[in-house]
């Protein structure tokens, strides 16, 4: 199991690295949204690992809220590039 | 053999991560990392989600909820994604 | 109206995960209370596929994921898919889902005169 959990804080890495070097705005919100996921659920799956539904819910929580934060982020974008 | 079952769910699911999220370092467009990245984080996390949902089947509504979450929030944003950055890049193009 | 209703106490119950009487009663309570917009009434017929689509899309979706791994797509190319006009809005709700839920294919936009511009990854190199 906590193979699976090394493998997976590996995985998160390369998005956040893209974040960090790409400059485009929208590769960069795509690498955001990854991130985004990626943590709720490895909140979700530590959550199981320690047996601790609270962490779980905030992990669910995560999930939505970030997702629709991004969302709403994204058409923030696109209306400050049209004016 | 539960076990079996949920611990393939689970490597398969970091596969899936591994090969969508790499195509984010290359220099492809934008809509074609999207591809990439629906494969593993809708598709990756799900089978991921589900293998926790056979370890434990204790908690299932939470991890019912939590499938449910990412597949309809993940598919919107994807195509929010695809709708926002296709109409900025045409902008640019001009 | 009995659809929204299910739906909004699907999950009610898979928030609380708690199925006594009082959790019940508020649950419905509530889901009676939440406004609603107005749209135009979907048949049963149509409904019915499709929920028959989305329980085939989750299949699917893995088939076309494998088969991305195995052999790499690496062309991409924009098609329009045609649609009925008259549609309510949670139908092409979920027929958006549908089509992007697949990896394979992504809605970029939709045209309210009843067509959607896909976007996707195919195998054949351009000439």
């Amino acid at each position: 199991m906590s193979l699976l959990l090394i493998a997976m804080i590996l995985v998160l890495l390369i998005p956040l690295y893209d974040a960090w070097k790409n400059d485009n705005i929208w590769q960069k919100m795509l690498a955001f949204a990854s991130i985004s996921t990626k943590t709720a659920i490895l909140i979700l799956f530590i959550s199981v690992l320690r047996d601790d539904w609270a962490i779980g819910i905030v992990g669910a929580i995560v999930l939505t809220v970030g997702n629709a934060a991004l969302m709403l982020l994204a058409n923030i974008i696109k209306r400050m590039n049209e004016t | 053999m539960m076990d079996f079952i949920s611990y393939t769910c689970l490597i398969v699911g970091v596969i899936f991560w591994f090969w969508g999220t790499i195509p984010l370092l290359s220099e492809r467009s934008v809509l074609f990392k999207l591809h990439s990245l629906s494969v593993s984080d809708t598709l990756g996390s799900m089978s991921i989600i589900f293998g926790l949902l056979l370890k434990i089947p204790r908690e299932w509504p939470l991890l019912v909820l939590a499938i449910v979450c990412l597949v309809l929030w993940n598919t919107m944003l994807g195509y929010v994604l695809a709708y926002c950055s296709s109409s900025g890049e045409k902008r640019e193009n001009r | 109206m009995v659809g929204h209703l299910i739906f909004r106490l699907t999950i009610w119950f898979l928030l609380t995960a708690n199925l006594s009487w009082l959790n019940i009663l508020i649950g419905l309570s509530i889901s009676l209370l939440l406004p609603r917009g107005y749209t135009n009434p979907e048949t049963l017929k149509e409904w019915l596929s499709i929920l028959g689509k989305i329980l085939w899309a989750i299949p699917l979706a893995y088939i076309e994921a494998f088969d991305l791994i195995l052999r790499p797509h690496n062309d991409e190319d924009m098609v329009c898919e045609q649609v009925e006009k008259k549609r309510s809005h949670r139908l092409v709700f979920l027929d958006i889902l549908l089509i992007t839920f697949t990896p394979k294919t992504i809605v970029v936009k939709y045209h309210e005169e009843g067509w959607y511009e896909v976007h996707r990854v195919t195998r054949r190199k351009k000439p």
